[in-house]
């Protein structure tokens, strides 16, 4: 066997006797299983209630009576976001952001009844993700294994007996990298294994479990890689050990909650107070339809008077009320489409400076991958509303010409159309984006992760060449 | 004493070198036979440790020129160290393994023969129990790893044989074996460069004994017949050394 093969094989010798490292990497992966199961027991469990409440709330709309299209307008749509298969594994921003959705004429309400503002105590310990503890725990216990790895050696003379042996410092770093590289790999396979069962099992694509993998793969390497080099470089183990663990808590720790509230500081998003304030301004600039001398609604009048030919609204085949509730409707939703558009380019612009940043922490780079590839990220959320906007602009718009169109031919104290009518109304049906939808999220961060690795591994090259000379 | 070839098995010929500013070594001259015993001796801190790592090509040194069996130990590391087996001073060995596997697995990273042909009768020549071959090290006692360290060096059966302070930690009677051991070396036509503080043991088996002092050998004496080394003169000598540094 080739001298490199050698130290690697005595490294796993020497970690398979170490009670305490097997201790610890034994808990790791105890860990990532509890995490997946109780993870996945949850998305279940939420999944369930979904359709539950789904059914029983589009049930109640159909069961509606006899009624005024304008009530229906108010009486809305509750829909809920169903959470995408690999979302067990990283929740993302699932936790934050919310689910469920009331849709309604006149106003876009945000998602509601994020896991994390709801959640007890208890439900807060059910966030252990599988992505947790690969992100934030592997690294620890990586550290823990690999920190010692050269500097142990030159520290009890073995490093000398090693070289005078002919053996090269390059291939002491080489057998030492291989032996901690493959290491990352075991520990992360328990979590690898049960995302590969997802796809083996078609509940997920491996389109996103294979990349979901790589860049794991590639975020435990480069922690093992990291603490080999250390130890090369630095002539004390404990001096290596607290280096490592100082970077895991500023690159997993500190940063990558330091960076967005420094990204918000830089481009500020207005709260959802705020937001309604301003909107409720620029709606009443729009106009009254109610008040006969609102210049804007005056205007409307008349040109829907002259496109029907007519002199005045109650000539006119159609319901002016239910016209003006389509074109205030239309209004409306153009301002908060506006403001939403706003608020996005706002909030786009600090996920764009939390990236730029995850070239100093990788982490930010294996979290943007990894929600990005289990449905869970920001964009994911985003697309959610912008369907169910386009759903709730369709329905509201229906009722209205209903309203429009219908009422006219009823007529009376008070006008009422047949419930048949709110069955032909359109569900909202979800269509899950792909991940691949955008590129950009998943290319910059394998870049990062890969331009780590590859950075790393010239500084290896470096390392091993000044453990050569420092040998005595 | 049996002379070896022309050439030198060790050679350092007005070898410098620096940690720093600190001048350590400053024009050493020395050179070992073939089948030859050399006791380098000097106070702690005189550089003798220091010169088997120039002989080992761990450092390279600023001036002067440096031979193990013609191999320049800077320019062909690979090269000298295949021609060397090395005790360093205070090695600890693994503690995770075994005697034995510790010594398989650096004669596997020397590319040597790992058999028990090879390791058992080094481990019996040294003298360690046969009842701790196959017991990790980490409960060895000083002494015990020592041995261990020395029947690795044996085992690589080499005709060059560094040896930093081989016999601290051993009790006389190891100390008595490590000398019959030597002896075999010699008749082997090994060249061994010793360094030690143990009067007593280089004057038994030592063919020469050299004191560096000021980063050169500054004296040096040849084993006569019959008493070969006047012992009570080299320990005043050797006090005197000490004082010095
Ligand atoms: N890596 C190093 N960096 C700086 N100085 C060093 C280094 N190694 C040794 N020295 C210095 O070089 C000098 C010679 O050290 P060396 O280890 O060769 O002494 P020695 O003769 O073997 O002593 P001892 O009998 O105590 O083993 C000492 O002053 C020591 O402090
Ligand atoms: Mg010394």
């Amino acid at each position: 066997m080739s001298s490199v093969g050698l130290i690697a094989r005595d490294e796993w010798r020497a970690l398979l006797r170490n009670r305490a490292g097997l201790l610890a990497s034994g808990l790791l992966v105890l860990l990532v299983l509890v995490a997946s199961f109780t993870s996945l027991e949850r998305r279940v469990a939420i999944e369930a209630d979904r359709e539950r409440y789904q059914a029983s709330v589009d049930e109640q709309f159909d069961q509606q009576p006899d009624r005024h299209p304008h009530r229906m307008v108010h009486y809305g749509q509750f829909v809920f976001r169903p959470i995408a298969p690999l979302a067990f594994f990283d929740t993302g921003v699932d936790s934050y952001t919310g689910n469920t959705i009331f849709l309604e004429g006149h106003r876009q309400n945000s998602a509601n009844f994020a896991e994390a503002r709801q959640s007890s105590l208890l439900m807060r310990f059910g966030q252990l993700t599988p992505a947790f503890v690969l992100q934030t725990l592997a690294p620890l216990l990586l550290i823990f294994l690999g920190f010692a790895s050269i500097s142990r050696e030159r520290e009890r003379g073995t490093l000398r007996l090693m070289a005078a042996q002919g053996v090269a410092a390059r291939q002491v770093m080489q057998g030492k990298l291989l032996a901690h590289g493959v290491i990352a790999l075991v520990i992360g396979l328990p979590a690898f294994l049960v995302l590969g069962g997802f796809a083996a099992t078609g509940a997920a694509s491996w389109a996103a479990v294979l990349p979901m993998i790589g860049g794991y793969a590639a975020w435990l390497l480069l922690w093992a890689v990291l603490g080999v080099i250390l130890s090369a470089v630095l002539r004390r183990s404990r001096d290596v050990l607290a280096v490592l663990i100082g970077l895991w808590m500023v690159g997993v720790i500190l940063l990558p909650r330091a960076l967005p509230v420094a990204a918000e500081a830089r481009t500020q998003l207005d709260t959802n107070i705020e937001t309604e304030i301003a909107l409720h301004r620029e709606v009443a600039e729009i106009g009254d339809s109610h008040d006969p001398d609102d210049p804007y609604f005056n205007d409307f009048r008349q040109r829907v008077l002259d496109e029907y030919g007519v002199e005045s609204v109650e000539d006119l085949p159609v319901q002016y009320a239910g016209l003006v509730s389509i074109e205030g409707e239309r209004l409306t939703t153009g301002i908060y489409a506006d403001a939403a558009e706003r608020s996005r380019a706002r909030e786009d612009a600090q996920n764009a400076l939390v990236h730029d940043f995850s070239l100093i922490s990788p982490l930010i780079a294996i979290r943007q991958l990894s929600m990005t590839l289990a449905g869970s990220d920001l964009a994911a959320h985003y697309d959610f509303l912008q369907q169910t906007e386009a759903f709730r602009y369709d329905f509201v718009q229906r009722l209205n010409r209903m309203q429009a169109e219908l009422i006219p031919g009823i007529g009376g104290e008070d006008p009422r159309i047949s419930a048949e009518y709110w069955q032909d109304i359109p569900r909202f049906h979800y269509q899950a984006p792909s991940p691949f939808d955008r590129p950009s999220d998943l290319i910059w961060p394998a870049a990062v992760l890969l331009g780590w690795l590859a950075a790393l591994s010239v500084l290896a090259v470096w390392a091993s060449r000044r453990l050569e000379r420092n040998l005595r | 004493m049996a002379q070896g070839t022309a050439e030198p098995a060790i050679e350092l010929a007005g070898v410098q070198h620096s940690y720093g500013t600190a001048p350590v070594l400053r024009g050493l001259d020395l050179s070992v036979q073939r089948g030859e015993i050399y006791a380098l001796l000097g106070g702690n801190g005189a550089g003798k440790s220091t010169t088997l790592s120039a002989l080992l090509g761990f450092i390279a040194p600023s001036s002067g020129s440096v031979r193990v069996c013609g191999i320049d130990p800077v320019s062909d590391p690979r090269g000298a160290r295949a021609q060397m087996a090395y005790v360093p001073e205070n090695v600890s060995l693994y503690d995770h393994l075994t005697a034995r596997e510790n010594i398989a697995y650096f004669l596997a990273l020397a590319g040597h023969d790992t058999g028990a042909s090879v390791i058992e009768p080094a481990l019996g020549a040294v003298g360690l129990d046969s009842q701790a071959w196959d017991r990790r090290m980490s409960g060895f006692s000083k002494g015990m790893r020592q041995k261990v360290a020395i029947a690795l060096a044996l085992a690589r059966d080499v005709p060059v044989l560094l040896l930093d302070e081989p016999t601290s930690g051993l009790d006389p009677r190891a100390v008595l074996e490590f000398n019959g051991l030597l002896d075999t070396a010699r008749e082997r036509q090994v060249a061994v460069l010793m360094v030690t503080h143990d009067l007593v043991s280089a004057v038994d088996i030592a063919d020469r004994i050299g004191f560096l002092t000021a980063g050169r050998i500054e004296e040096e004496q040849q084993a006569g017949e019959g008493a070969r080394f006047d012992l009570n003169a080299l320990h005043d000598r050797y006090a005197g050394t000490g004082q010095a540094i």
